[in-house]
């Protein structure tokens, strides 16, 4: 019983700590244009929108974060065996990932936007100074709080795989969870306010995207600000909850049929989540679509 | 059917950079067994050289195959290369001294297949699917294998699963500090695919240029040089290590300031807090 306590005690613990990295994970990618978004980000001066938004295309999130969340992960088992202290190892760890999370964020800006110079997009240095730092501060919480996951999983929890292993699992997981959950708001609706909510982007408006902010021009520190407040915690919850829901099933379920328990039960919570998803797409669609009313903005 | 979507010609051209990519590979492979003929591990860097040599053939490589519309973004390129790689990568360590040239022989077959298969049972019918990913298996598997040789001081299969730890003055064999127990293959493993398809991403574009996208890819491959050598403190003596770690910074920050010459060469324009210039019609 006792262990079970622990066990569901350590499970709290990574939630939590996964909500953050969801969030700041999100925040991160969003104030970098990385992920879908991007494309449009990148398409806009071919259209002959130049713009102050910041462009780090390193790769898609999830092998983005494997690599930061693993490299964090690497670090710090290296330090671990080097005998440093875990928590020690763990901060200088997610430090020197993040240093190099930093580096290619400005190589991938500055090479982007160096190849658009046909169509005249200025490479800025304030952009890349400004928004780079904050970038980082977001993905030092982001990959902390998925080391410190990982580490408690192995460490408390018993799991047999090595440290940079489970990094680089949980670090795809995250990327994952913050590109399908927080990107849309970012993509579709902040960078296409000038369009109808919920519209999509029609091939007319592509590249057309919104540069210019409440006061003087738009640059991805506004974007970070805006979607930190729905897209990042939508993201949080989505991480917390797979980690907390595939923890939780582990722990209390492992013991029943050798193993078959745990497999049942995740089976299950797929199911429900399955319902629950059905439900509000259906909900959503009765109440904003479909659109019928783009034929009369037309005419 | 595909389009070739970018033509953009010029430079040096692919086959002498396949060449002295795979030449120099493998002679900083070999480079790195001084460390058996003379019992140290202070030739440890050129594993790390040889990491930096193969990623910028594959780096190329990646070039001349996503200049083709191939449905898939560039990321997806490092990932095969190296997905492809480390079979015959951790299959070659254990033919202990000809490891390098077994790995480069069995990565190509591998990669010729997944090649064959592409083209001819997926039907993608890109011109260049075979050769590259028969290449990039091949600069995948010699990629891992200059990581292991940085991180462990050689690339046999019992260098790689055995490390040492010191307890209470003894000195005992474990098999979890070591670069396979304790899965820093994983690191490697994501250090090289993200490095490799980093300069092409970065750098694609109608102003993409060979010099600058080459220099990144340098820079690439010595910030991860820089991370490896940081991780190998772990399994190698500190002294060689410090070799590495100084090698790779100093290779670091000269690329970087490089690419950074390069890209202002070619930006449009260099602007620190400016507007957004006046474009006609907008």
């Amino acid at each position: 019983m006792e262990h079970i306590v622990f066990g569901i005690g350590i499970t709290a613990l990574t939630g939590a700590l996964a909500t953050v990295a969801g969030a700041a994970e999100d925040t991160e990618s969003n104030i970098g244009s990385q992920g879908d978004p991007n494309s449009q980000v990148q398409l806009a001066p071919q259209m002959g929108f130049l713009h102050r938004i910041f462009n780090k295309a390193v790769a898609g999130e999830p092998p983005a974060y494997g690599l930061w969340c693993c490299l964090g992960a690497g670090f710090a088992w290296a330090f671990m065996a080097m005998q440093f202290n875990a928590v020690l190892a763990i901060v200088l760890g997610s430090v020197l990932a993040v240093f190099v999370q930093g580096v290619y964020a400005t190589t991938a800006y500055v090479g982007r936007t160096a190849s658009l110079s046909k169509f005249g997009q200025p490479v800025y240095v304030d952009i890349l100074k400004s928004m780079t730092t904050v970038t980082m501060a977001h993905a030092f919480i982001a990959i902390f709080a998925t080391v410190t996951i990982c580490y408690l999983i192995n460490t408390a929890l018993g799991h047999p795989f090595p440290l940079p292993l489970l990094g680089l699992i949980w670090g795809i997981a995250l990327g994952a969870a913050g590109s399908a959950t927080g990107n849309p708001y970012y993509g579709k609706e902040r960078q296409y306010q000038n369009q109808k909510f919920g519209a999509g982007v029609p091939i007319s408006a592509s590249g057309n995207i919104v540069r210019y902010a409440e006061a003087g021009e738009r640059n991805s520190l506004d974007n970070g600000w805006f979607t930190a407040k729905i897209g990042g915690s939508a993201s949080g919850i989505c991480f917390g909850l797979i980690v907390f829901l595939e923890l939780w099933r582990t722990i209390l379920f492992e013991q029943i049929a050798a193993g078959w328990g745990a497999i049942v039960v995740g089976v299950l919570i797929i199911l429900v989540f399955t319902v629950i998803d059905r439900y509000i797409e259906v909900w959503a669609r009765k109440n904003y679509g479909p659109y019928t009313e783009a034929k009369e903005a037309s005419s | 059917m595909t389009v070739k979507v970018e033509v953009i010609e010029g430079g040096i051209p692919h086959n002498k950079i396949m060449i002295a990519g795979i030449v120099s590979t493998l002679v900083c492979l070999y480079l790195t067994y001084l460390n058996v003929l003379t019992s140290t591990e202070m030739f440890s860097f050129f594993g790390g050289l040889a990491v930096i040599a193969a990623l910028i053939w594959g780096s190329h490589t990646i070039k001349v195959l996503c200049s083709y519309g191939i449905g898939t973004g560039v990321p997806s390129a490092g990932m095969i290369a190296f997905g492809s790689g480390v079979i015959a990568m951790l299959l070659a360590t254990k033919f202990g001294f000809y490891a390098p040239i077994v790995a480069a022989v069995l990565a190509a077959v591998i990669g010729f297949i997944l090649g064959y298969v592409s083209n001819n049972i997926l039907n993608m019918k890109i011109p260049a699917m075979v050769q590259s990913l028969t290449e990039m298996a091949v600069v995948g598997a010699l990629t891992l294998m200059g990581f292991a040789a940085l991180i462990t001081g050689g690339f046999t299969f019992a260098g790689l699963t055995t490390g040492h730890v010191t307890v209470m003055g003894m000195t005992l064999l474990t098999h979890e500090q070591s670069f396979l127990g304790g899965c820093l293959i994983a690191v490697a493993f994501l250090l090289g695919a993200i490095a490799i398809q980093h300069p092409f991403n970065a750098c694609l574009g109608p102003g993409w240029q060979q010099d600058r996208m080459l220099m990144l890819t340098a820079e690439c491959g010595f910030l991860s040089m820089i991370a490896a050598a940081i991780m190998s403190f772990a399994l190698i003596s500190t002294g060689s290590a410090i070799i590495s770690l100084l090698i790779a910074i100093i290779g670091w920050v000269y690329t970087y300031k490089e690419y950074m010459v390069l890209s202002k060469r070619d930006a449009a324009a260099w602007l620190d807090a400016k507007p957004i210039p006046e474009v006609e019609g907008h």
